[in-house]
Formats: structure tokens, C-alpha cells, sequence
């Protein structure tokens, strides 16, 4: 096992270097110049020059890329070209409000499209399974601007019951009064393809012959559902949610512009919009990276809910 | 990313629609004058709460590049000059100087005496003393516009006009470092609270400048103890100082204990009858009654709006896709009125426009059959179409080469180039672009072409599109587009590479010079993005920089005009209209067009009668 960790970490290498380099050459190919952003309304060739050469553009491109290199090991990105915050301070204080709304939403989807896919998946073919999976058709066909609008004009400014956007000081002010509407839409975008994903996933298993066998037992259906299906049905499910983890890095970016959420999404958006190659380095190495560990992750994961899953 | 800006973009339309079916309720007229805050604060301190439709990027004024890091700067720092609140046009005032700048030496030399006892808000960088504002702090504030490392925005307003002070940035670069105590031959301080400035050519309009709000005044132990960190520090003496700064999520601003303060003493402007109810309200008033203001970065235009109506917010720019139901008709909604709401409208002092490339072989120069083609594109576009579908009526025409609310603007010119189809077609017929078998026309010596328009391809792109094409179309002209970043676009507009493209100028300061300078041939690679290059044009211009505002330059101004549309070098566009939604408790409040931040002119009735 620990050999096959030590494997798996030094594949990071190779692949980080690939990264890398994809994202060097996509800054400068198609990355626009962010002098020219940075110079203001009325600026010559001359100030142009300067603010090139004030954020290191105006090196020759293999030392660019050694800085770079240099940063991702450090992780130290410097400061963002736009604002000279500290890359560093801009995750340490906008990820955390990402986080608020992204892990609260990632365990509760989980645990409601779960819990649905298997009461379905066990009255396939009923009306509450034909019920679920149209309202699950129509809810995953509206986009999610759609959701963001109806319900931030419904819930929180006609009916009052969350606040129309915000963001407090406290932990569970905020987890409470604030995330609660961003959790409660974006929970209501992700349940319909999850739900009907996972439902699938428990199909699969309910029609082998363990359950049948473990219903002529005469086990109860909670514990052929609970345990035999649902353990069986593990696997591809522990996959789906660690495709998800990398994504609480990027936040939920529309959602935390409608609610004007401090968090990492907002931050992202705006480094495109500047051309912030700093910021924009910087999440892109650290997404690819969690992608990486949530792969390592996953497979440790198949082998503990699975022993005769082999680590090769 | 662009679909993600499409996106965004398309969400406001539809927003528009869904909060259309919130307007209704009784119709009341009348703003009620007893209305009270909802923030009541235990102290009994005012609070008035603000949103930046764009988060802030800091506040150090050299470097800031943004509008809205730019109003919390203009609340922080005092300028030595700034402007009457109330007067229409934009009038200049002293703001910490004994009077007005002494002007002598045709116009090359300002005697500026500075108050006494202006005093910076306090910080550890003064060592626990009062720290008095002193003519060497403005000296050492215009000398950091010339520092590299800073990446300053706004060398311009300054550059090349002081005497010495290039030479001496010049000096700092071949020595490697610049000497912050050398003295500086335009820049001079004969005592504490006087500052000659000599300038190197006639300029009248200098005082523009000095109420800039890039020329606000620094301390220099402060900017000292933050070499890499000051936009985060910002130290000034006017009447507000930064408390509490999360970006993204929200700007505190509380009232500097050490600020001088006054009295509010305005006259009403006699343009806007509101004005009367202002001073009424506020005449002989404390100034900086307001003890706290909140801002809160709202991107997105519904949220903005709902936080308004929800009472969150006590003013608001009114996003502009909302105004088919917050202003049906022209006339404040019902339900806005029942909440007492009032609006202020006003043309913001700015145009758009599409430039053509100068030195395109199809569109631009100045042979007649170029000149020709330029004005039937001119003539072909339907501005009032812009105004009532994309801008949803909340825009007008701009005719002159400087904006309404700007001194030089002439109220009653008629421009000659209005939309004429007819006579488009005609103009283009007469100078040989004849039609081909498509359909479209060829230049006179048969060759195809088209107007290639170079945008950034968000969703108001896609509407200008249409429309252009359907313009363009109307007098045989094919249509194409080009999307590319916004950074490229500059860098190609730099080097006279774009074609056509539309581009927009806000005022920096409310006087022609800064308009008119967008033509002149020697800002060509600097903000003459058409680089238009005109002898008649930039002879007239050079005249007309030597002037004071008055007769004599609007004279010049309209034979800058003229030659201007002789060659059409642009098609102009629209002012466009800024709406301000005030809730009842807000008192005196007048959103000004040059100043940023008004807060220290109003009030808020808390129903303690403070």
C-alpha cells in the first residue's frame, strides 16, 4: 500500500510539469497582454514597456517558466498583477467561504440524492419512481441562472427569508444566515443528475444474484438496500464525489456573484477578466493538483470498501 | 470565458422580467419626509450604506485604475481643489486652500496657499502626533505619479507639465533610484503652506488637475512604512478614514477625528428645482454629518437592485436593464414611489463612439471618396434605435465633440451628419462604390470590402452587432466582426492596427481639453485610438489649449468641430443617462458628475434628530 502511495505521488511530478507548461503556453498564446490593462486610460509605449517589465513579462520566456516552475514548488504565486494582494492571502481568505457553501453542499447532496436513488431504485417501475425521475428530468433541463434568479427573488426578497445577498463575520452567521439560500440552490441544481446517476449505480446491483440470494436469507430490505446494494453500488459513487472534491477549489462562481459571496469563484472570474496570470497560475496548479490527490484518494477509497480491489 | 460573460449578461434581461411582476402597489407621490433609516445603531451613529456594481483594487491614488477604488480614494484624501456640490456647470472650489490658485505668468505659474490646521487621520506612522497636511506633502504626492515601480495610471494628468519634474523622474532613471528630497524647479515651497507650481506652457485649465482625485495628498512617513502595501493603508485628511477593509465583501469608512470639517453652504445650481429642497434640508449644517458609510461590493445587477427595495442599501445606480419597470414611461414605478423613493437623473459627462482607422487603406484618410464612405457608415447608423432598444431609452445623442455638463459643450449645435439612409446610399452611389452582383458594394476601384468591427463579444457586443449589420446592410456595406480580448484590442489600438471598434470617454476632469485631446494627432499610440491625423484640427487644438474656458476657445472648439465632421473620423454615439434611486431618509444627497464621493454634504434621518 505504501509503495503503491509513493508510486502514485511521484506520478504527480510528470503530470504537474505537463500542466505546467499547458498553462505557460495558453498565458502567452492566447492570455492578452496585461500591461495594457494595468496602464490605465491614457498611457504610451513607454509606461507600457515599464509595467511590463514591473510584473516580469518582458523576460525571455524560459526564465518565465522558471519563475513559474519556482512558484509552483514554493507555492508562493506572489502578488495578483491587479490588486497586489498576496495570491497566498487571497486563498486563505476567500477559499474558507467557498468551502462554507461547497462542503455543506457536497455532504448533503450526497446524502439526499443517496438516500432517493435508493428508496427509486427500489420502487423501479412505480409511480414514485416514474414521479422522481421526470421531476428529475425537468429540474436538471432549467439552467441553473434560472434557479439563482427565481429563488433569490422568491425566498429571500418577496418572502423575506433569507437575506438578498451578504456575507457576515461569524461561522455559523454565515453558515446559517447567508449560505443558507446558496446552499439550498445549489443543492436543488445538483440533486437531479446525482440522484438519477446514482439511481442507476443501484440498478445495476439490485438485479444481481446476491440480492436475491441475500433476500432468500430472509434479510430484511433495509439491510439488502443499506448494506449489500449500497456497499456493491460504493464504488462508482466514491468516484463521482471525488470528481466533485477538486471542485470546491473554483467555488461556485455564479452563486457567489449572485450573493455576493467573498469566496474563491468571484476571484476567478475577475482574474480572467484582468488577465491575472498570478491568481489564474495559482488555481489552476492547485486544481490540478487536488484532482490528482482526489484519484489517489478515490483508489484507497475502492480498496477500503472493496478488499478485493487489488493496488497494483 | 466569453459564455460565461454571455451568461451573466443575458441573466440581467431576464431578471428584468421576473422583477417585473414585483412592481405594482399604491401610488404615492409624495416622498415621505418623516422616513427613517432602518439602521439604527446603538450609538446613535449615522450610517449610510453604498454598493460598487465592481470590486475595488485598492486605494492608493496613483495606481488605482478603477472608478470605484477611485470614490473611496475621493472620501479618504483631500485634493487642494474640488468641486461647488450643487453648481450645473461643474464649478471648482477650493477645498484645502485659502482661495482659489493664483494664476500668473499667462498661465505658467500657480500660487497655491494651503490652509492651515488640515490634519491627516491619525496613524502609528506619525508617532501618536497630529500630523499637519504641509505643501511639501503635495510636492512629494506629484512626484510618486513618476515612480516605475508603482505602475502609476494617471502620469498623464502632469506628465511633461511641470517644470523639472520630468527631468528630474529622467535623472532617477539613470541613476537607478529616485531622489525623493530633490527639489524640483516647477514644484516649489517658498513656506509650509505654499506651493508655486511652474508650469512649462500656458495652461489655464490647470486647476482641473489639482482637483483630480490622483492628485490627492499623501503622507510620506506613511507611504514609507508600506513601501509594497500602501492601497491597503490609505491615510488622508478628508473627512473619512478606512476602518475595515475585506475585499470582495465590504469597505468601512468612519468619520476622521482629526478632519477640519465646515459648515454646508451651497447655492442652489438654478438648473434643477430639487436643489432648493437640498439647501432647505441642509444649509448651515455641519458638514459630515454621515458617521459611518458601508459599501458593499454587488456585482450582479438583481441583487443589487433587491438589496435596495429590501432597505439594505440607501442608494443605488439603477442597473440599467431594470429601468423598463423601475421607470416605465419615463415616470417613477408606483411601487417605488409608495416607498418614497426618489430618483435623479442625469447625463453622465461622456460619449461613445466608432472610431475608423486612420490609416486603413478602405476606411480611412482624407480623399473624398474615404471621407465619403466614413460619412455614409455615419449617416447609415440609427442612434436613436441604440437609445430605445440597447440602452432602453436611458441615453441621449451626442452631437458635439464635448459632452453635455462639460465647459466647452455647445447646447444648441446641430450637427450635419444625421441618420439618412437615403442619402448614405446616394453619397456612396455619387463617389463610385458601386453595387456587385451580391448585392454589396465595391470600393471605386472594384475591390470588396466590408466594415470589420473589432469587439470583445459580450452580450451588448451581440446587440451592436445586430444592429450595425443591419445598418451597414441598409446602405450595402457587408458586415463582419472580430472578437478578441479586451488587452489585444488595446495593444492594437496602440499601433493603429483596428479598423473600426466602439470605445467610450468619461470625463477625467469637466473640461473640453480633455475631450478634445482625444483627436489630436501627437496622442496617436496614447488616446488617439483612431489616430486621426488632421493639420487643420491639431493647429486648432494647440490654440485652444493655450485658453481659458470662454468664448474665445468655444469659438475654436466649434472649428475643431467642423473640421471634425468634414473628415468624420468617428460616428459619434450616445451620452448615456445615469439614474440614482434615493430611499426618503437620505437627505441632501445630489449625485454630483465630477465628484466621487459626496458623503460628507448629506444626512441621514435616523428619527433622533441629530
Amino acid at each position: 500500500m505504501t509503495a503503491y502511495i509513493i508510486r502514485r505521488l511521484w506520478q504527480i511530478v510528470p503530470t504537474m510539469a505537463g500542466v505546467i507548461l499547458l498553462i505557460f503556453l495558453l498565458f502567452n498564446v492566447v492570455g492578452g497582454d496585461p500591461a495594457y490593462l494595468l496602464a490605465g486610460k491614457i498611457s504610451n509605449a513607454e509606461q507600457i514597456a515599464n509595467i511590463r517589465k514591473q510584473l516580469g513579462i518582458d523576460e525571455p520566456y524560459w526564465y518565465q517558466l522558471l519563475l513559474f516552475v519556482k512558484q509552483v514548488v514554493t507555492f508562493d504565486f506572489g502578488q495578483s498583477w491587479s490588486t497586489n494582494e498576496a495570491v497566498s492571502s487571497i486563498f486563505a481568505t476567500r477559499l474558507p467561504n467557498s468551502l462554507l457553501i461547497g462542503v455543506p453542499l457536497l455532504i448533503l447532496e450526497t446524502i439526499i440524492a443517496i438516500a432517493i436513488a435508493l428508496v427509486v431504485a427500489y420502487k423501479r417501475g412505480s409511480l414514485t419512481d416514474r414521479s422522481v425521475m421526470v421531476s428529475c428530468t425537468v429540474a436538471q433541463s432549467i439552467s441553473i441562472l434560472v434557479y439563482i434568479i427565481v429563488l433569490q427573488y422568491v425566498l429571500a426578497y418577496k418572502l423575506g427569508w433569507f437575506p438578498v445577498q451578504g456575507w457576515g463575520n461569524g461561522f455559523f452567521e454565515n453558515l446559517f444566515k447567508y449560505a443558507a439560500l446558496p446552499i439550498i440552490i445549489a443543492l436543488a441544481v445538483s440533486l437531479a443528475p446525482n440522484i438519477r446517476l446514482y439511481r442507476t449505480f443501484l440498478l445495476d446491483e439490485v438485479n444481481q444474484d446476491y440480492v436475491r440470494t441475500a433476500r432468500a436469507k430472509g434479510l430484511s430490505e433495509n439491510r439488502v438496500m443499506l448494506v449489500h446494494v449500497l456497499r456493491n453500488a460504493a464504488i462508482p459513487i466514491i468516484t463521482n464525489l471525488m470528481i466533485q472534491l477538486p471542485g470546491l477549489l473554483v467555488g461556485l462562481f455564479l452563486i457567489e456573484r449572485f450573493f455576493s459571496v467573498p469566496g474563491i469563484g468571484r476571484e476567478v472570474i475577475l482574474a480572467v477578466e484582468r488577465s491575472d496570470f498570478p491568481v489564474i497560475k495559482a488555481i489552476t496548479v492547485y486544481v490540478a493538483l487536488a484532482t490528482m490527490l482526489a484519484n489517489l484518494l478515490a483508489d484507497l477509497l475502492y480498496k477500503a470498501v472493496d478488499p478485493r480491489v487489488e493496488l497494483k | 470565458m466569453p459564455r460565461l460573460r454571455a451568461h451573466l449578461s443575458l441573466i440581467a434581461a431576464f431578471c428584468a422580467v421576473l422583477t417585473m411582476a414585483g412592481c405594482g402597489g399604491k401610488q404615492d407621490a409624495s416622498p415621505t419626509a418623516t422616513a427613517v433609516s432602518p439602521v439604527q445603531s446603538a450609538d446613535g451613529k449615522k450610517v449610510l450604506r453604498l454598493a460598487f456594481p465592481v470590486q475595488e483594487s485598492g486605494f492608493d491614488p496613483v495606481t488605482a485604475h478603477d472608478l470605484y477604488s477611485s470614490i473611496v480614494i475621493d472620501g479618504i484624501f483631500d485634493t487642494l481643489l474640488t468641486y461647488d456640490y450643487l453648481a450645473q456647470p461643474a464649478k471648482i472650489v477650493p477645498k484645502i486652500t485659502e482661495g482659489m490658485p493664483t494664476i500668473e505668468d499667462d498661465g505658467k505659474r500657480y500660487t497655491i496657499k494651503l490652509k492651515r490646521g488640515i490634519f491627516f487621520s491619525p496613524h502609528e506612522a506619525f508617532g501618536g502626533k497630529r500630523r499637519e497636511l504641509v505643501a511639501q506633502d503635495v510636492v512629494y504626492s506629484f512626484k510618486r505619479h513618476f515612480d516605475d515601480s508603482l505602475k502609476p495610471v494617471w502620469r498623464f494628468l502632469i506628465d511633461g507639465k511641470i517644470v523639472g519634474l520630468n527631468e528630474w523622474y529622467e535623472a532617477g532613471k539613470k541613476a537607478g533610484k529616485l531622489d525623493w528630497d530633490a527639489p524640483i524647479e516647477g514644484l516649489s515651497t517658498p513656506d509650509s503652506h505654499t506651493l508655486v507650481i511652474q508650469l512649462t506652457r500656458t495652461d489655464y485649465n490647470f486647476n482641473y488637475v489639482l482637483a483630480h482625485v490622483a492628485m490627492a495628498v499623501m503622507a510620506r512617513e506613511v507611504v514609507e512604512k508600506y513601501p509594497n502595501d500602501v492601497q491597503s493603508h490609505p491615510v488622508g485628511s478628508s473627512a473619512y478614514m478606512l476602518k475595515e477593509w475585506i475585499r470582495g465583501q465590504r469597505i468601512i469608512l468612519e468619520k476622521n477625528p482629526n478632519w477640519a470639517g465646515g459648515t454646508w453652504n451651497f447655492q442652489p445650481s438654478g438648473k434643477d428645482p430639487y436643489d432648493e429642497t437640498i439647501v432647505r434640508e441642509m444649509q448651515g449644517k455641519p458638514l459630515g454629518l454621515i458617521d459611518r458609510v458601508e459599501i458593499y461590493p454587488i456585482e450582479e445587477e438583481q441583487s443589487r437592485w433587491l438589496a435596495f427595495k429590501n432597505k439594505q442599501l440607501d442608494v443605488v445606480n439603477m442597473p440599467g436593464n431594470f429601468a423598463p419597470q423601475a421607470i416605465p414611461g419615463g415616470r417613477l414605478a408606483p411601487d417605488l414611489v409608495a416607498m418614497g423613493v426618489r430618483r435623479q437623473s442625469f447625463v453622465d459627462p461622456e460619449y461613445t463612439y466608432l472610431y475608423f482607422q486612420w490609416n486603413d487603406p478602405v476606411w480611412g484618410g482624407s480623399e473624398l471618396h474615404k471621407v465619403a464612405l466614413r460619412r455614409a457608415v455615419a449617416m447609415a447608423i440609427n442612434r436613436q434605435e441604440e437609445i430605445d432598444v440597447i440602452r432602453k431609452g436611458q441615453a441621449i445623442k451626442a452631437d458635439f465633440l464635448v459632452p453635455v455638463g462639460v465647459a466647452g459643450h455647445n447646447e444648441t449645435y446641430a450637427s450635419s451628419v444625421t441618420y439618412n439612409p437615403a442619402l448614405a446610399n446616394a453619397l456612396l452611389d455619387r463617389f463610385g462604390y458601386k453595387r456587385g452582383p451580391d448585392g454589396f458594394r465595391n470600393t471605386p476601384d472594384g475591390k470588396p470590402f466590408s466594415f470589420k468591427i473589432t469587439r470583445q463579444g459580450n452580450a451588448i457586443d451581440r446587440e451592436f452587432d445586430e444592429l450595425y449589420k443591419k445598418n451597414v446592410n441598409a446602405i450595402g456595406i457587408r458586415f463582419e466582426t472580430e472578437t478578441e480580448k479586451f488587452a489585444d484590442s488595446l495593444k492594437r489600438e496602440k499601433r493603429c492596427q483596428i479598423q473600426i471598434r466602439g470605445a467610450a470617454w468619461i470625463a477625467d476632469y469637466p473640461d473640453g481639453d480633455n475631450f478634445m485631446q482625444l483627436l489630436y494627432s501627437k496622442n496617436i499610440g496614447e488616446s488617439n485610438n483612431g489616430c486621426y491625423k488632421s493639420a487643420e484640427f491639431d493647429r486648432l487644438y494647440e490654440a485652444s489649449a493655450r485658453l481659458p474656458d470662454g468664448p474665445e476657445r468655444n469659438a475654436l472648439y466649434l472649428e475643431m468641430q467642423k473640421q471634425f465632421e468634414a473628415d468624420t473620423p468617428w460616428v459619434m454615439g450616445v451620452s448615456r443617462i445615469r439614474n440614482q434611486m434615493i430611499h426618503p431618509w437620505v437627505r441632501g444627497y445630489k449625485k454630483h458628475p465630477i465628484l466621487l464621493a459626496e458623503w460628507m454634504y448629506l444626512d441621514v434621518n435616523t428619527g433622533k434628530g441629530k
